[in-house]
């Protein structure tokens, strides 16, 4: 008796093919292949839509109503950035990595632990602690998408701006180390930076 | 006749000369340096010193100081949106956030002339002073007070002093060391000058700068002559540079509802964002 007249679905999966042509796997398996991966390339982007993050009321109500008071979402030039482009990483690695720990965000939705703006403020510090902590990791590298010091003129700057952005290079700073609550109310409570003691 | 004209004329050209020995300088003279006053809301030196409430902190540990980065070629860089919010001023904020004041300054050897020219806003938010439609106050800091050519008054300016959120009544403006004069004037009838210090805590007498101040208002606009001893109080002398702030108590205002000005250095005969000018 051999291998061949096994049954069960592993043992199907294994068997070689005897019905279909080489070619024609390869061909149906690069084209489900490409389906699988563009269809969760694009489920994985509906997830970063402004839509998406305002769809729950805890987002809307909250973050989402302040950031519209921001710069980030209304100004001269009318570049607009949406709250994945601060909050998810733009390359693939780091993306999925985030996506992963965004799924906890699920848990909490389900236990409603956000879901009155009364546990939104007193959740508030810790949850912005969680984000500048995760930012500061990543040297702020979502605000870097955009922003450079390397393509920052400081002599265009107001003379605040310019003083600080200096020094914040010779301390070789990043923009998370001073830019927080640019977007959302800077919650009560904040402890002083560690590294600026 | 002949020698009545000349008797007017040595009468007159006495009480000319006489008269230039005491008075205070020809303010037309003078150069006007325009700083600019503000509510600061609830911001005292707690709050600019951590990093959490007030980014530029950073700025000042490097020994920047205030005025270096929020005064931009004379005018305010300042978020007033904020200052003047519910978080930072609970009380509400005036009706005016800014205003200007013309600082002029001069000395001879034994006083110094200072002189503010401003327009008082209404619109206080606390008018709770019956007495004075106008207050207007200068600091002087001495070179032991922390931080003081960086932060001015705000060096005097504490969480815990009267009118501030929450804080003891009786608890004045302080250093933790040094001492500034503080010089007042009132603009209630008859009102006499403020001749004060400010060390462990505030005294709105017992200064010993001889401090005489005048004042009067033309139209809508206020003339503030301070004279003071140079030799008094913290002790100006000529080639030092000294730290000022400049106060106005607007429509009625009290406590820290004043309109202040960052921290600028006076040059007495010597280099300053103001220069007084030798008599």
């Amino acid at each position: 008796m051999g291998d061949g007249n096994k049954t069960g679905l592993w043992a199907s999966l294994k068997r070689p093919s005897a019905k279909y042509s080489l070619l024609t796997l390869l061909v149906v398996g690069f084209v489900s292949g490409v389906i699988f991966w563009g269809g969760f390339n694009t489920a994985m982007e509906a997830t970063n839509t402004l839509e998406f993050c305002i769809s729950c009321h805890e987002m809307r109500d909250t973050v989402y109503q302040e950031y519209k008071q921001t710069i980030h979402y209304s100004n001269r030039t009318g570049v607009r950035a949406i709250c994945s482009d601060c909050h998810v990483p733009k390359d693939w690695v780091h993306k999925m990595a985030r996506k992963i720990q965004a799924s906890q965000e699920v848990y909490g939705k389900i236990m409603g632990t956000i879901d009155t703006p009364e546990k939104f403020e007193a959740k508030r510090l810790e949850l912005a602690e969680h984000e500048w902590a995760r930012m500061k990791k990543a040297e702020s590298r979502e605000c870097r998408n955009c922003h450079s010091f390397e393509g920052m003129n400081v002599e265009k700057q107001k003379t605040r701006a310019s003083k600080m952005h200096k020094i914040a290079q010779d301390d070789k700073k990043t923009c998370i180390d001073c830019h927080k609550g640019i977007a959302h109310k800077k919650p009560k409570g904040m402890k002083e930076d560690d590294d600026d003691e | 006749m002949k020698q009545n004209l000349v008797t007017l004329a040595v009468t007159g050209a006495f009480l000319a000369f006489g008269s230039q020995a005491f008075a205070a300088p020809d303010w037309g003279k003078v150069p006007t340096k325009t700083i600019e006053v503000f509510h600061p809301g609830v911001s005292p030196i707690e709050w600019v010193t951590k990093k959490a409430d007030h980014s530029g902190s950073s700025g000042l540990k490097k020994g920047e100081s205030c005025a270096g980065c929020h005064d931009e070629k004379g005018k305010l860089s300042l978020d007033l949106k904020r200052l003047a919010s519910k978080d930072m001023e609970p009380k509400g904020a005036p009706k005016t956030m800014t205003f200007p004041v013309g600082v002029q300054a001069a000395y001879d050897a034994t006083s110094l002339y200072l002189r503010l020219t401003f327009k008082a806003p209404a619109g206080a938010a606390d008018p709770a002073d019956k007495d004075n439609d106008v207050k207007a106050t200068v600091m002087l800091a001495n070179d032991k007070v922390p931080q003081g050519a960086q932060v001015g008054c705000w060096a005097t300016c504490h969480n815990d002093a009267r009118t501030m959120p929450g804080a003891d009544d009786k608890k004045t403006k302080y250093v933790k060391e040094g001492a500034l004069d503080l010089m007042q004037w009132k603009s209630a009838k008859g009102a006499k000058a403020v001749d004060g210090t400010v060390s462990d805590k505030r005294a709105m007498e017992g200064g010993t700068a001889d401090v005489k101040a005048e004042g009067s208002k033309s139209g809508d606009t206020y003339t503030v002559t301070f004279t003071r001893k140079l030799a008094g109080g913290i002790g100006l002398a000529e080639g030092k540079a000294v730290p000022f702030g400049v106060a106005i108590h607007a429509d009625h205002a009290v406590g820290r509802f004043h309109h202040i000005s960052f921290g600028y250095m006076l040059g007495i005969g010597a280099e300053g964002d103001v220069k007084a000018v030798k008599q």
